[in-house]
């Protein structure tokens, strides 16, 4: 008699870290070539949606967000996955402030994230290679800056810390928060783009 | 004769079914920057133990002495193959930078490198990047993950008037 087969497979022991290692580099391989056909290898295309120009991006992460946690709640409602084992980040409050300012503005100077720039350099693009050789500096310069910042990093560490946590209900509650929040947020950004006229799409 | 793009909600209904996949099957989410991280702090310690000294380098190597023994890692791996595979198959792979027809190649150059390193930086604070962060976080409800794309794209929006002229020159169309 075998254990009821209950999902996520690798931390219910269905399957062997081998063979985990070797579906990263198959799912690897298909992100970064969904990544290449979504037009995410193009920092323009990425810093097109900062000015309203082009709305791609936000709107292709919001619906992914969208139909991965629906898969995520239709699969958990019959019981088939187990949402707790699944790993997310803990809360850190004022680090992911600050992390979130600094990410943001390098983003919209380098137009390049590190997922993207990694699947633009397969495609070429000779200025998502300097962009990882300036990752490589920056994460050196982390650590070196360790020390001085270790305890602002792990301040204000909430732990893992979900919507539903915090306006109550449960799983279902977060769910329809997530759907109307990137639902909302996507609307808001098409009307700003029609009230500033740049949009072509 | 290049392909046109996928439409932005196809490419949505994929990414999101294969993020689930992910999830499903490996316990976990898409991920990037901390195979930099790990790539940069296995590089120091090869070169010289005493980095071990440092707390953020040694967290690597708490279950080995190899830090790119990683899910992750291997994933990032994957991702040049496919980024590779799908242009060659559109017809776009050609090596070149992204940038505006008349902006100076040496300045896009120092930009993007300078962006890379704040990236870096940040991702360490934030525990993650729009990968780890933006779609993981999100696709599981944390509230630090809303907090980092909050402020991730405040300060884009703000500082964007300041880099327009490398991506489009005047009055081209886009």
């Amino acid at each position: 008699m075998i254990d009821t087969l209950i999902l996520p497979l690798f931390k219910n022991g269905f399957l062997s870290p081998e063979a985990n290692m070797f579906f990263a580099l198959i799912m690897g391989i298909v992100f970064g070539f969904v990544l290449e056909r979504t037009g995410f290898t193009r920092a323009q295309h990425i810093a097109d949606a900062f000015y309203f120009r082009n709305l791609a991006v936000p709107k292709i992460m919001g619906s992914t967000v969208v139909v991965a946690s629906t898969w995520m709640i239709i699969f958990s409602w019959f019981g088939w996955i187990d949402l707790n084992l699944l790993f997310t980040p803990a809360t850190y409050i004022w680090p992911y402030v600050v992390g979130g300012l600094l990410f943001g503005a390098g983003m919209v100077i380098a137009g390049y994230c590190p997922g993207t720039a990694v699947a633009g350099l397969g495609t070429g693009k000779s200025d998502a290679l300097v962009f990882l050789l300036g990752v490589f500096a920056g994460m050196f310069l982390y650590f070196i800056l360790y020390p001085f910042i270790a305890d602002f990093a792990s301040s204000t560490n909430l732990g893992v810390l979900k919507l539903h946590d915090l306006f109550g209900g449960n799983e279902y509650t977060s769910y329809i928060l997530t759907v109307a929040l990137e639902t909302g947020i996507i609307l808001f950004m098409m009307l700003l783009q029609k009230l500033t006229r740049k949009g072509t799409k | 004769m290049e392909k046109k793009y996928w439409n932005p909600y196809v490419g949505g209904i994929v990414l999101g079914t294969m993020l689930f996949l992910t999830f499903a099957i490996a316990s976990q989410g898409f991920g990037a920057s901390g195979t930099f991280s790990r790539m940069t702090a296995q590089f120091l310690v090869d070169s010289d133990k005493s980095w071990l000294d440092n707390a953020y380098i040694a967290s690597y190597f708490r279950h080995g002495d190899n830090a790119l023994l990683n899910w992750t890692v291997v994933e990032t791996f994957g991702i040049l193959i496919g980024g590779f595979a799908s242009a060659l198959l559109a017809g776009r792979f050609i090596f070149r930078p992204d940038k505006a027809p008349s902006y100076p190649m040496p300045k896009r150059f120092f930009w993007a490198f300078i962006g890379g390193m704040i990236v870096a930086v940040s991702t360490r604070l934030a525990r993650g990047c729009t990968s780890g962060q933006g779609l993981d976080g999100m696709a599981t409800f944390s509230v630090g993950a809303w907090i980092f794309m909050f402020t991730t794209f405040a300060s884009a929006l703000i500082l964007s008037p300041l880099f327009k002229k490398q991506w489009n020159d005047e009055g081209e169309a886009s």
